[in-house]
């Protein structure tokens, strides 16, 4: 039998560019009238690693951050996912070569990308195929433990890039602001899968955030422990009629973690999952000031105020909460 | 000035009955419980409201190395609001001062929750949830041996430790604690009271409540105030 085979391509981390909201997000393919989660089939997702060497980094160092990034992902409690290290390679990351390769590429047309990720997926199921991940060698990189000034922290850019490799999206749980020079700067961010990267030096992007955590156990969760978790869902209307690209965010006040969703029709439904048990406070805002591109394509909303649910929204173990709606207001 | 008188003068014996031994002949007087008795008490019961949590929504801030400071979103500061509910008491009269009883109560606080230090957000309250609330407790009441302001009104210490049960709004959760109270009241007989007759009376309780788990978003303690208002009646 014949299958299809589709392309993505996914380009992560522009170098000072990111935006104001929370969310995980996953990547979908419709198949007919249905959009199934994109993401591997059961078992290790085997991978190869460039021998490519470049400035600051040999080829083990990078084999090095990658597994410990591949690690991280390995460890997220209650999940399937597993990587496994199949040996170096020669072959570029950009290569259909039924291998999923990892590493550095010279790609001066992205001055502004640190890493991409290209996913081939089986047009039949949905399912991942074969990745590659590179990362641009126009950019200063350092492996140091403890992060070197000046340097793009390569196991924090890893980390991010084997998230959209396992089938996540960008997180909009963030907030920047404008610098001098037009572009972006992040201030906070609450997911290693938010679209803009900290600071050069900064390393605390090695560690998942509770948002990347939920987006990787919705894809990869144990059939045993699906119920543990409950869900939330509601719609964000303005003027009565649903609003499209919103970014909304659950907080937990008793963990405090912050797990995002975005409405994904023109009702203005959205879906929450993967949350804790418990009474969450539910915020909505546009995503009005990021590259939108980089969450959703279509006709985005980004005509409203920030406002939070009337009440709280209670995500019941195993199940979903009553929906709640976020009435907002034009800006 | 006679109202001031007669409130003086009772006030004088009051304290003056508390500060010295009564006649055997007070305490034959003064109503107590029917030993080995059944007495159902029912009635409202208002509860102070308490905090429940403050929580920040924090981000990962952005800076060198591996923890730069945190940069936050919002902060929420929540609390269960002060609420009136029902109370039923069920007590046996191991003497004529000292009873043990369960009781059962039911109330529906709403939670309440103040955001604040958004960026991009007025603060605001929103009415986070109402909950319905169930208590089932075990505990005692002392009957003081004297009786004080009149004659047919005596009163009591109390202390027991309970169950507790939140359900949210949806009721598709449960939150499930533990309590302790201690406090006082009074009894006050308006038929009976000398031991042998049926009687029937109104009874207040003050306590204070201690309240482990539950609706929390810290792991602490929490302590609440609650008075009563009930009727007795020991058949």
């Amino acid at each position: 039998m014949t299958r299809g085979l589709v392309w993505i391509l996914v380009t992560l981390l522009a170098l000072a560019q990111p935006a104001p909201a929370s969310a995980y997000l996953k990547f979908g393919y419709k198949i007919g009238e249905q959009t199934v989660d994109v993401k591997w089939p059961t078992g290790p997702v085997r991978y190869y690693v460039n021998d490519r060497d470049v400035p600051g980094v040999t080829a083990a160092d990078f084999r090095a951050a990658v597994e410990r990034a591949a690690a991280t992902w390995q460890a997220v409690p209650e999940t399937s996912l597993s990587f496994d290290f199949q040996g170096f390679t020669a072959a570029n990351p950009n290569a259909l070569d039924g291998r999923n390769t990892l590493g550095f590429l010279d790609r001066p047309d992205l001055d502004r990308v640190l890493g991409a990720t290209s996913l081939l997926l089986d047009a039949a199921t949905g399912q991942i195929v074969e990745a590659d991940v590179f990362f641009n060698t126009r950019f200063p990189w350092s492996v140091s433990a403890s992060g070197e000034a000046g340097r793009v922290d390569l196991e924090s850019v890893a980390l991010h890039e084997l998230g959209h490799l396992v089938g996540l999206g960008h997180s909009a749980i963030g907030e920047t602001e404008r610098t001098a020079t037009g572009g972006r700067r992040v201030l906070g961010s609450g997911a290693v899968m938010f679209p803009i990267a900290l600071t050069p030096g900064a390393t605390a992007d090695r560690v998942l955030q509770a948002d990347d955590m939920a987006g990787v156990a919705d894809l990869y969760s144990l059939d045993s422990q699906r119920g543990d978790t409950g869900s939330i869902r509601g719609r964000v209307v303005k003027n009565g009629r649903g609003v499209f690209g919103a970014h909304v965010v659950a907080f937990n006040p008793a963990t405090g973690t912050l797990i995002g969703g975005f409405t994904l029709n023109d009702n203005g439904d959205f879906v929450i999952a993967g949350l804790a048990a418990g009474p969450h406070i539910v915020r909505a805002e546009p995503l009005d000031d990021a590259d939108i591109d980089s969450f959703l394509s279509g006709n985005v909303d980004v005509d409203f105020r920030v406002a939070y649910a009337p009440r709280m929204a209670v995500a019941p173990t195993g199940g979903s909460s009553a929906s709640v709606e976020i009435p907002v207001v034009p800006k | 000035m006679r109202a001031l008188l007669t409130g003086a003068t009772c006030l004088a014996l009051c304290v003056n009955g508390w500060g010295r031994p009564v006649a055997a002949q007070d305490r034959e007087d003064a109503p107590s419980l029917r030993r080995n008795h059944v007495a159902i008490s029912g009635g409202l019961n208002l509860a102070g409201g308490y905090p429940i949590g403050d929580a920040t929504a924090d981000l990962r801030g952005n800076g060198l190395g591996g923890s730069p400071p945190s940069f936050t979103l919002f902060r929420a500061e929540s609390s269960v609001e002060a609420a009136a509910g029902g109370e039923l008491r069920v007590g046996f009269g191991l003497s004529r001062n000292v009873a043990i009883e369960v009781g059962v109560g039911y109330s529906s606080p709403d939670i309440r929750t103040a955001l604040s230090q958004d960026a991009e957000a007025d603060a605001i309250t929103i009415d986070a949830e109402q909950l319905a609330q169930y208590v089932i407790d075990v505990g005692a009441t002392w009957q003081l041996p004297r009786p004080v302001i009149a004659g047919r009104v005596r009163p009591f210490v109390t202390g027991g430790a309970g169950y507790l049960r939140q359900l949210y709004d949806e009721r598709t959760l449960v939150e499930t604690g533990r309590i302790y109270y201690l406090g006082g009241g009074v009894r006050a007989w308006l038929r009976g009271g000398d031991g042998r007759r049926r009687s029937l009376g109104i009874r207040s309780d003050v306590r204070a409540t201690w309240r482990q788990d539950g609706v929390e978003f810290e792991e602490t303690t929490r302590l609440w105030p609650s008075v009563t208002a009930m009727i007795f009646w020991e058949p």
